[in-house]
């Protein structure tokens, strides 16, 4: 059996937790969802989408877990594996997904004037981990995406995103959870967060170069030792341009191998998406018409 | 459908009794109840309190020894922890091979870990991650993978943990209550183990800030905003308020001076410093870096609540620490420069 095949298996059976063996929670949820989906398994992903919605508020968000409807983060997520979804209850679905939409373009992160001790644009707009808090790259990365694939990627916010992300990128290339400088020191990258951004970044113009050596970046780190998280993203990120280390199948079915911590339902669907190469629901290869709206 | 049985604990959920540290102490005798007993920790914690400093030590030497002879030395009694579940918080912030002087060493959570199984505890290592989302990639990083592995030690992710909703005992952020992991709440006793080190906005982090790595990404963030949007010096009182049954050992072999707690130098010093109190040992941990404990704000806010902080309410241990002093480099900025110590024979009002 080829090892995406025994992937979907457990992600169709096993309960989608950051862990083997726990709880329910949004995030590997909607992972998993996108992976069967993406892989075909329209039946599973159904069913995941159908549970992904037991998660959500009137509001139209997601929380990360049942009776924990606060913070909304996984909200983005939730749209993405909403709106990806196929079969008979796709049209109730695409409401879910719509509603998430809106709640994200309602809400986002706390801007504040620019610090002469913050190396990032501190008055850029985006999405937080947790309400009435400053925006990080990922939870901006997942509203992004949901706006994109909603069809809204010309929405000011989508575009507000997008300067924000490529400003949250180091000037060598690469990216941490969202901050560039601190106090004047730069700081380091990390890989998962850089291919999410990348990710998100797919077919923007950047005219500073920093998506170009953050994809360098990815290229010259990214080996066969690389963490599952790590490694998902990683090639996520290089597949959203169009690149492809040659061993990356290999690298990726190694890390389906590994067993213990990185057993989770959370790392197999990364795993499981990025096989998916450029066709990964996180990509959107489409170009942006920058209209303002 | 196939069963998604959710185990999450709801807001209103609280933790279940457990060890504190009175029952810890050697002498603790016979339980007493109710007021007398709030009476009795009160009185404690404005009491001299002990604080044990080892010199000349590295990772490669007898450090289980060393954490053994601090923890029985400042009053740990072993025989009441048999059977119980001891968690190790260590310091994983942001975990890189090229700076070993960020996070807390291998070796010590290893000791740590064998100093507790041999008193007849249960162990796991825990940690959440403040920066990284990617926890397998920190434990990589940080060299605890195959350690862990090797000593067939359980790691709880506590980023990813189910949650309890504590009301917040400390009150001096205007946060209501925490969300601590289920891991932190079912412990007997939790066992902060940070690496010494400089912070840039606080000036020392130490096993009381710590502790904001026991509150899980899910529900902070990364970083964990929703705490800095609501003061750091008081969340860091906040959360250690709330958390009543812990203990502190510090990895203070090599530290970090300058830009702490993730871009700073490295700094050896060579030392363990354990206590049952951590405010007390923190305060311990300001003087040997060269700061006043009572000009940082989470100490000061501490003072007499958690723990003593002046310096004739703790009781030194092992090495006396103004022999074992070294004083860190500080940031050039006003802010913290004013944590200093005053020089000797300095005359302050």
């Amino acid at each position: 059996m080829h090892w995406v095949d025994d992937i979907l298996n457990g992600l169709a059976t096993a309960t989608p937790s950051y862990r083997a063996g726990g709880s329910l929670a949004a995030e590997p949820l909607a992972l998993a969802a996108m992976a069967l989906g993406a892989h075909g398994r329209t039946a599973d992903a159904a069913r995941l989408c159908q549970a992904l919605t037991s998660l959500a508020s009137a509001d139209g968000s997601v929380g990360i877990a049942a009776g924990q409807p606060t913070p909304g983060w996984p909200t983005g997520l939730a749209v993405l594996a909403w709106s990806g979804a196929g079969g008979a209850q796709t049209a109730a679905w695409r409401e879910h997904a719509e509603r998430g939409a809106a709640w994200l373009l309602a809400t986002g992160g706390k801007s504040s004037p620019r610090s002469p001790g913050m190396g990032h644009d501190t008055t850029l707009r985006g999405w937080p981990w947790a309400e009435g808090t400053h925006s990080w790259l990922e939870p901006t990365i997942f509203g992004l995406l949901a706006l994109k694939r909603t069809g809204r990627g010309d929405h000011a916010r989508a575009r507000e995103a997008v300067r924000l992300l490529i400003d949250r990128l180091l000037p060598d290339g690469g990216c941490n959870y969202g901050n560039t400088s601190v106090l004047g020191q730069l700081l380091r990258p990390h890989l998962a967060p850089s291919g999410l951004a990348l990710a998100a970044l797919a077919g923007e113009r950047d005219e500073s170069g920093r998506i170009e050596r953050t994809i360098a970046y990815l290229e010259r780190t990214l080996d066969r030792q690389t963490t599952s998280m790590s490694l998902a993203y990683g090639l996520i990120g290089l597949a959203a341009h169009d690149r492809s280390p040659p061993a990356a199948d290999a690298w990726l079915q190694a890390a389906s191998e590994r067993g213990g911590r990185e057993a989770a339902p959370f790392q197999r669907a990364l795993l499981a998406l990025a096989a998916l190469k450029a066709e990964c629901p996180l990509i959107f290869h489409k170009p942006i018409s920058h209209q303002p709206s | 459908m196939q069963d998604i049985g959710v185990k999450v604990c709801e807001p209103a959920c609280k933790p279940q009794p457990a060890l504190d540290r009175r029952a810890l102490l050697v002498g603790g005798g016979t339980a007493v109840a109710g007021a007398l007993a709030y009476g009795w920790m009160k009185a404690r914690r404005q009491t001299p309190t002990p604080v044990f400093v080892a010199k000349g030590q590295r990772y490669d030497g007898p450090i289980e020894q060393t954490i053994r002879d601090g923890l029985l030395a400042c009053g740990l009694d072993p025989q009441r922890l048999a059977g119980r579940r001891v968690l190790l918080k260590v310091n994983l912030v942001e975990p890189t091979r090229t700076a070993p002087h960020m996070t807390t060493h291998p070796a010590m959570i290893l000791a740590a870990a064998e100093v507790f199984r041999r008193w007849g505890a249960s162990v796991a290592v825990g940690e959440a991650s403040g920066h990284v989302r990617d926890t397998e990639m920190a434990l990589v990083e940080s060299g605890l993978a195959p350690v862990l592995d090797d000593a067939r030690l359980e790691f709880v992710d506590l980023n990813y943990e189910d949650v309890a909703w504590v009301k917040n005992a400390g009150r001096a952020s205007k946060l209501a209550g925490f969300f601590f992991p289920r891991a932190a709440m079912e412990a007997d006793l939790i066992v902060s183990m940070p690496k010494l080190k400089t912070h840039h906005w606080v000036g020392v982090t130490a096993s009381l800030k710590n502790m904001y790595g026991v509150l899980p990404g899910v529900k902070y963030g990364w970083p964990k905003n929703v705490l800095h949007h609501a003061g750091i010096p008081q969340t860091v009182f906040d959360i250690n308020a709330s958390l009543p049954k812990t203990i502190a050992v510090v990895d203070a072999i090599l530290c970090m001076e300058g830009d702490g707690p993730i871009m700073g130098s490295p700094k050896r010093m060579g030392l363990i410093v354990a206590g049952l109190n951590p405010t007390a040992v923190d305060a311990t941990c300001a003087r040997l870096i060269g700061l006043e404990p009572a000009r940082v704000n989470y100490l000061e806010l501490s003072a007499g609540r958690l723990g003593p902080i002046a310096d004739n309410a703790v009781i030194q241990r092992g090495e006396r620490w103004r022999e074992v002093a070294s004083p860190f480099v500080i940031l050039d900025r006003p802010e913290l420069q004013r944590l200093r110590s005053p020089a000797p024979g300095v005359l302050t009002s």
